[in-house]
């Protein structure tokens, strides 16, 4: 690359007259004969106001000095920000986004250094998307499925690598399995609960066990008769149609760690179906998403799929067909 | 059972008894399921339509201290008729009783009995804070505050009172209430007939000598009016000056950002705008309001404001009370269904601060003290534990919690009453059915999102079809002279 030796020249001592200029509390004399260089706009350009992230998610990225900082010897120099970007405001205008803020977990307003974002804004993207793709491989811990009572089951998946490539197998279970299933489940019950994985383990980890007892409280109350709940290794939705054929129930709920985004790596969703068997088409399935801490409170999620699963079970209908019987 | 996929409707009233007028308007509310398919429902208000405006009537009154309630009864059972309503469709909505209307001696007994006449719907009563910033929403002022960033006031002056409230971004910054108004010296016959006790004070004061019987044009009178529009000039910019607390009704303004913008509604405003010149009148005046508009509109200080015309003139304060007072609950509630509607319900707030175990460990000085502020004399009066900033709540947090609210709740002085909860956050329904699964004796009213504080009182309506409820939160305050 060639360097344009004039050019450096005139820019060093722009700078060296900037600099004595802001020792000497003067502006520097422009020389009229001097060709002036333009390497920048002198006027502002887009967002100028420096935005503060508030009520930053857990797990923020914060910066810790590892290296004591030498005091300054040189007195003279102290960096100006008038030139470029004018006055600085006397008073800093407010914090336009914060409504936005705290309406969404979104990105919204971070600032950003030149072209790029801010450091901190681009490690916690990192960060977040670490998150993402720890859920996907993280495993359920034992222990929370013992609490709970829960017994562990595969579905046709050896690996995770496997799991991600062949959805279609993620959707049967093994022989095993269905050995399992038939010698320890209660059969024909009203309604059956399974725990699966699916891509976010982080998801069950933070809240199967705040779902499954609110719910289990809401069947409780309106007493409508729950089936031996189970937890499914590497499952997929539509495991339930396996699990219909087997135990004959009247509703499946299927708790189920989400895909994992950048906002929240442990949503939880709850997929009911009104006897889901073999050859049921997807239209019958219904959802409640979100469920997590950021989201639609666990607690409140179990209680509330009790009400829909009264529902499911008074218009023996669920998803798109619950909706034409409703009217 | 709950359907949250169809649009409903629900019909609302708002009346206003004010000092000079009273006034009705019924509205139609749409409500709607916003949140998407695969969430959980959020049933919001998604469209207003006013079906009825009444006209303007004169507010009958059988004495200058007492309230004509068959009068009011009977404007009310006509105008009903004319919108082709029965009470029984009216689902939610508000009386108010404003300015000094409200300090008639039969103001509290008069609420009671409109109640059944005008429908089992929610009756409201205001303190002249809330008849500010009702108005301030009927008039506009408050969607426009949301939309250009400035700090807006708005000035509702009808016949007895002047009701300020500050908004910005749709915050309410401050109120401030003061003896301003139409018909605080009124005339017949080109005399004066009655002048009220503040303006009494106000010319006492001021070195000024006015009687009933003296004529129209006394000077004094344009004092008055000259007098009321300087001195709201200096209270919007909180300059008060020592002789100005004659005119002021409670608390000195309490905003602290500096105006930029004022609204005028009420009747006073209709004499500036003239919005309903075309209507019959069904009210005539013969008092100072005409007069006091006019100081108002050539008051040198009020020209440092930017001067915005309200949407609604006479009748904001009755469509703020018929349109902006009503809140949707959560969808995901627990109530008892054969215990709705509950009327004038005191809140007794309590912070958890986000600690669940400190919350929990002074738990039991909630109901103390509530029974304390609202039933000192244990005859049975109700209340509504608000339950803020709890902090992330698990299953057995959720259990904990119930346990406690089970146990406080039995010392109150009639523990077999309602155990009426509202909690901020999204988890009406877990500690509703956590109660219910406690196998508690009492019915459960267990609702969530929607703000109130201490000192509040709410009505809550009958479940709609669904499963929600509206919610009006008022104060109750009567303000006395």
């Amino acid at each position: 690359m060639d360097l344009n030796e004039e050019l450096i020249q005139q820019i060093t001592k722009m700078v060296v007259e900037k600099l004595e200029a802001a020792s000497s509390g003067q502006t520097a004399q422009q020389t009229t004969s001097e060709q002036k260089v333009k390497l920048f706009s002198q006027q502002p350009v887009g967002q100028l106001e420096v935005e503060t992230l508030k009520n930053s998610p857990s797990g923020a990225v914060t910066f810790h000095s590892m290296t004591e900082e030498p005091q300054r010897a040189i007195a003279t120099v102290k960096p100006k920000p008038t030139t470029a970007f004018g006055k600085p405001k006397a008073e800093p205008e407010e914090d336009r986004f914060a409504e936005y803020r705290k309406k969404t977990p979104a990105r919204i307003g971070v600032g950003r250094a030149g072209s790029r974002p801010k450091t901190k804004t681009w490690l916690q993207f990192r960060l977040d998307h670490a998150a993402a793709v720890d859920a996907v491989y993280g495993e359920v811990p034992d222990d929370l499925l013992d609490q709970l009572g829960l017994f562990q089951v595969q579905s046709q998946v050896a690996d995770k690598e496997e799991y991600i490539r062949r959805p279609d197998l993620g959707r049967k279970l093994s022989d095993e399995a269905k050995a399992i299933i038939q010698e320890r489940c209660k059969k024909s019950p009203v309604v059956q609960i399974v725990a699966s994985n699916g891509l976010s383990a982080k998801a069950i980890e933070e809240n199967l066990e705040d779902v499954y007892l609110s719910l289990e409280q809401s069947l409780n109350n309106m007493n409508i008769e729950m089936g031996t709940t189970f937890y499914v290794d590497k499952g997929r939705v539509a495991v339930m149609d396996d699990i219909g054929e087997l135990i004959q129930p009247d509703v499946v709920v299927m708790l189920i760690g989400e895909r994992p985004g950048l906002v929240s790596a442990e949503s939880l969703s709850a997929y009911m179906c009104y006897k889901p068997r073999h050859g049921t088409i997807e239209a019958d399935r219904m959802v409640i998403s979100n469920i997590h801490k950021g989201g639609i409170p666990p607690v409140e999620a179990g209680a509330f799929l009790g009400t829909i699963i009264q529902k499911i079970l008074k218009y023996e209908a669920s998803g798109v067909s619950l909706i034409q019987k409703e009217g | 059972m709950n359907n949250f996929n169809k649009r409903e409707t629900i019909i609302s009233a708002g009346i206003d008894i004010g000092t000079s007028t009273t006034k009705l308007i019924i509205s139609q509310f749409s409500l709607r399921n916003v949140a998407g398919a695969t969430h959980v429902p959020r049933i919001e208000i998604t469209d207003k339509e006013v079906l009825y405006k009444s006209p303007v009537f004169r507010t009958p009154l059988q004495d200058a201290v007492t309230i004509n309630v068959a009068g009011v009864q009977q404007i009310i059972r006509s105008e009903y008729a004319k919108a082709g309503i029965q009470p029984s469709q009216i689902e939610t909505g508000a009386v108010i009783i404003t300015g000094e209307t409200a300090t008639k001696r039969n103001a509290s007994e008069m609420l009671h009995q409109l109640s059944d006449e005008a429908g089992d719907f929610l009756v409201a009563t205001a303190g002249p804070d809330l008849e500010g910033i009702i108005a301030a929403k009927g008039s506009g002022s408050y969607e426009s505050s949301g939309k250009s960033g400035r700090v807006i006031a708005n000035i509702d002056i009808g016949g007895g009172t002047a009701n300020i409230a500050v908004f910005k971004d749709k915050q309410l910054l401050g109120t401030c209430t003061m003896h301003i108004g139409g018909r605080l010296i009124e005339f017949e016959n080109g005399v004066i007939r009655t002048i009220s006790p503040p303006v009494e004070r106000l010319l006492r004061d001021q070195g000024y000598t006015l009687q009933v019987g003296d004529p129209q044009s006394a000077k004094a009178v344009s004092f008055v009016t000259t007098y009321m529009a300087e001195a709201m000039a200096r209270i919007l910019k909180k300059e008060i000056h020592a002789q100005d607390h004659i005119l002021l009704l409670g608390h000195e303004p309490n905003w602290t950002q500096a105006v930029d913008t004022i609204v005028f509604s009420g009747g006073i405003s209709e004499c500036m705008y003239h919005h309903a010149s075309d209507e019959i009148q069904e009210a005539q005046y013969d008092d100072i309001g005409i007069q006091l508009a006019e100081a108002l509109l050539h008051n040198a200080s009020l020209k440092h404001f930017t001067w915005q015309e309200p949407v609604e003139t006479v009748r904001a304060t009755v469509l703020g009370a018929g349109t902006q007072t009503t809140e949707i609950s959560g969808a995901t509630i627990q109530v008892a269904p054969h215990e709705l509607p509950l009327k004038n319900i005191p809140i007794h707030q309590y912070d958890f601060e986000e600690d669940l175990a400190t919350g929990l460990s002074h738990f039991e000085d909630a109901v103390q003290q509530a029974v304390t502020l609202y039933d000192s004399a244990k005859e049975g009066q109700n209340f509504a534990l608000y339950l803020s900033n709890l902090p992330y709540l698990g299953f057995r947090d959720v259990q904990q919690l119930a346990k406690a609210i089970v146990q406080i709740m039995n010392q109150r002085p009639h523990p077999e009453q309602p155990i009426i909860l509202v909690i901020q956050s999204d988890h009406a329904k877990v500690i509703g059915q956590t109660l219910a699964a406690l196998q508690v004796k009492q019915s459960i009213i267990c609702i969530d999102q929607i703000n109130v504080e201490t000192g509040d009182y709410i009505d809550i309506g009958k479940a709609l079809t669904s499963g929600v409820v509206p919610v009006v939160v008022k104060t109750l305050t009567f303000h006395t002279t």
